[in-house]
C-alpha cells in the first residue's frame, strides 16, 4: 500500500449516476475486493477520502466504477482528463480464488458490482448475477456479457432487463441446478448479503461477502468501520472488506 | 537548531509533533508507512481496564472541513496493550504517551498504577470523551471533581501526567487550574466538540450513537482560542490538538502558547503528514533565523 498521485485519463458516465474513471498510477498488484482511498488534491474539503473498489489494474492504469451519491463522489465525477487525485492503496483483504473443483457464482447488487465484476473478469469462469432496480442502473452490461467463460444473468425490479425480481431469487434458482461444490461471492445491500449467506448454508456452499461500512482512514487505525463477527468486532478496512459469510453476525 | 520541547520533568520531546489518541491505534499500521522514530511522541488509543466494544455503526460522518466520530473508545484493554502492543512501540526512538480512562476515581488510579511501568513515557488522562456513557466527560466538567480525580491519579503514578481537557465547559481556564493544582504536569487542549448530523431523507441521525465529536480543520479556530486562553492561565505546558493540517497551523498553536501539538484527524486522510509538517516547521525556523522553538512558544504579539 502506498500514497501516490494519480492522473485522470478518463471519467465518464456509464449508467444512471454511475461513472467509470481510469487513472494512471503505480500500484502494487491488487486482489479483487481490495479498494483504494481517493481524495482530491489541494483541498481539505471534502476532508475524508472515499473508499472505492478497484475494478481493474493493468500496466499502471486503474479502473474505478463508482456511484455518484453525495458531495464527495459528485466532485470526483467532475474530475476531467489530466487532473490529479491522491490515491492510497490497494487496501484491505480481497476475495479468495475459487478452488479448482468449485463452481463460482458471483452476485452483485446495486453499488456492489465493481469488486464482483473485478473477480469475475479475473477468474474467467462461473456465473455472474447482477441485480438492479432498472436497466438504467446497470453499468457495463456489454462488457459483462463479453467476459469469456462467465455466464451472465441480470435481474431488475421492474423487469426492464433480464429477469424481473431480485438477484437472490436468481441465485436460489441457479444453486438448484448446480450439482458440485460451489462458492458464492457477493457484494451489495446488507439484506442481499444476508440472504446469500443463508442460501449458501442451505445449499452447502462456501460464501464470501464484501461488506460496506462508513470509513475514515481505510487502513485500520480509526475503528470506524466495525462489523460484528463470531470473533468479535473486526475492521471492514483491514480484516475485510471480504469476509467468510459464516463469520458475520447479521444484525436486523 | 533546537526543535525539542519540554513537557514535564523527565519528558522532553525531540520535536513538538505527536500523534493524537484515537487516530493512531497502537502505532502498528502507521509503522508500516513511516518510521515512528521521526515523531516527538506517539499517543495511543484510549485504554480502559477491560476491553471495550465501542458504539454501533455508523461511527463516522464527514462534515464541512472536518468529521464527526462516535467510535465509543473501542480498545483492547490495558493488559492486552501492555502485553501485545507496548513492546513494539518500545522499538522506536520516540516517547510513548498512553491515553487511558476509567469509569470512576478508583479505576482511573488503578489504570495509572498499571501503566507505571518501563516503556511508558507519560500517561494522558481522558476526562473528555463525548461518546461514552461512563468515564468520559462527566469528570471533565466540574473543577472540584476534576481536581480530586487528578490528585488521586497523581498519587498512583511516577510518570508525567497529562490531562486531556474537554472544550465543553464555560471556563476552560478554571478546569486547567483544577488539573494543575491536582498535580497534572501538562494539559492537552482539547478533545472533540459534541456535535451531530441528520439525514433529511430518512429523518434519522447519521451516527449510530446519535451524537459524536467534531474534529478537523473546522474546529481549528476554536482550538486556537482555547490553547491561548489556557496557556495564559496555567503555569504548566499545553499540548494543542484541534484541526492541525500543516506547519503553519503548528506555528500558530505554538504562538498561542502550546509547547507541542497532536495531529489526529488529518493523519487519517494523510498518514504521511507528520514528516511533511516537521520538515515544514524546520524550514520555517531556518527561514526566520529561529534557533529554538522556545522563541515561538507563547510569543503571540497582542495589541
Amino acid at each position: 500500500m502506498k500514497d501516490c498521485n494519480a492522473l485522470v485519463k478518463d471519467n465518464r458516465l456509464v449508467a444512471q449516476d454511475t461513472c467509470l474513471m481510469t487513472l494512471a498510477c503505480e500500484l502494487s498488484p491488487f486482489t479483487p475486493g481490495q479498494f483504494l482511498m481517493l481524495r482530491l488534491t489541494g483541498t481539505c474539503d471534502p476532508f475524508l477520502r472515499r473508499p472505492l473498489a478497484v475494478l481493474s489494474y493493468r500496466e499502471g492504469i486503474v479502473e474505478i466504477l463508482y456511484k455518484v451519491i453525495g458531495r464527495g463522489t459528485s466532485l470526483l465525477a467532475g474530475k476531467k482528463k489530466g487532473e490529479e487525485l491522491s490515491v492510497l492503496g490497494p487496501l484491505g483483504k480481497g476475495f479468495s480464488d475459487p478452488r479448482p473443483e468449485e463452481e463460482a457464482v458471483y452476485v452483485a447488487g446495486g453499488t456492489g458490482l465493481p469488486p464482483i465484476l473485478a473477480l469475475a473478469e479475473r477468474m474467467g469462469r462461473g456465473s455472474l448475477i447482477i441485480g438492479a432496480r432498472t436497466k438504467d442502473d446497470i453499468p457495463l452490461w456489454e462488457r459483462m456479457q463479453n467476459i469469456g467463460g462467465v455466464e451472465v444473468t441480470a435481474t431488475t425490479e421492474d423487469g426492464s432487463l433480464g429477469i424481473r425480481g431480485m438477484a437472490t431469487q436468481a441465485l436460489n434458482d441457479l444453486l438448484k441446478t448446480v450439482h458440485k461444490p460451489c462458492v458464492i461471492y457477493a457484494c451489495g445491500p446488507t439484506g442481499m448479503l444476508k440472504t446469500a449467506a443463508s442460501l449458501a448454508q442451505v445449499f452447502g456452499a462456501r460464501c464470501e461477502v464484501s461488506i460496506e461500512e462508513r470509513m475514515a482512514c481505510g487502513f485500520g487505525v480509526c475503528s470506524a468501520c466495525a462489523v460484528r463477527t463470531t470473533a468479535g468486532n473486526q475492521k471492514v478496512c483491514t480484516h475485510g472488506p471480504v469476509f467468510d459469510a459464516s463469520c458475520i453476525e447479521w444484525g436486523i | 537548531m533546537d526543535i525539542s520541547t519540554r513537557l514535564a520533568p523527565g519528558l522532553c520531546l525531540k520535536n513538538p509533533i505527536l500523534s493524537a489518541s484515537g487516530t493512531f491505534a497502537y502505532g502498528e499500521e502507521f509503522a508500516r508507512m513511516f518510521d515512528l522514530s521521526l515523531l516527538g511522541g506517539v499517543v495511543t488509543k484510549g485504554l480502559s481496564l477491560h476491553p471495550k466494544e465501542g458504539n454501533p455503526t455508523p461511527r463516522v460522518c464527514e462534515t464541512s472541513c472536518g468529521m464527526l466520530n462516535a467510535i465509543g473508545l473501542e480498545n483492547i484493554g490495558v493488559d492486552a496493550f501492555i502485553a501485545q502492543k507496548l513492546p513494539f512501540l518500545g522499538t522506536f526512538d520516540t516517547e510513548v504517551v498512553v491515553n487511558f480512562f476509567g469509569t470512576g476515581e478508583d479505576e482511573y488510579a488503578h489504570m495509572a498504577q498499571k501503566l507505571d511501568i518501563e516503556g511508558v513515557s507519560a500517561i494522558e488522562m481522558n476526562v473528555s470523551c463525548p461518546n461514552i456513557k461512563k468515564g468520559g466527560i462527566e469528570f471533565g466538567k466540574d473543577p472540584k471533581i476534576l481536581n480530586r480525580l487528578v490528585a488521586q491519579v497523581r498519587q498512583s503514578t511516577t510518570k508525567p501526567l497529562i490531562v486531556k481537557l474537554s472544550p465543553m465547559v464555560t471556563h476552560i481556564g478554571e478546569m486547567a487550574l483544577a488539573a494543575q493544582e491536582g498535580g497534572a504536569d501538562a494539559l492537552t487542549c482539547s478533545n472533540t466538540f459534541p456535535a451531530m448530523a441528520i439525514d433529511e431523507n430518512t429523518w434519522k441521525p447519521i451516527l449510530g450513537n446519535i451524537t459524536g465529536g467534531l474534529s478537523g480543520p473546522a474546529v481549528k479556530p476554536i482550538a486556537l482560542r482555547i490553547v491561548w486562553e489556557v496557556s495564559r492561565q496555567a503555569a504548566i505546558p499545553v499540548i494543542a490538538s484541534g484541526g492541525i493540517t500543516s506547519w503553519r497551523d503548528v506555528v500558530q498553536f505554538l504562538l498561542a502558547g502550546a509547547s507541542a501539538v497532536e495531529i489526529g484527524s488529518f493523519s487519517l486522510r494523510d498518514p504521511l503528514c507528520f514528516g511533511v509538517i516537521i520538515q515544514g516547521l524546520i524550514r520555517y525556523m531556518h527561514d526566520n533565523s529561529l534557533e529554538s522553538i522556545t522563541e515561538i512558544i507563547g510569543k503571540l504579539r497582542t495589541p
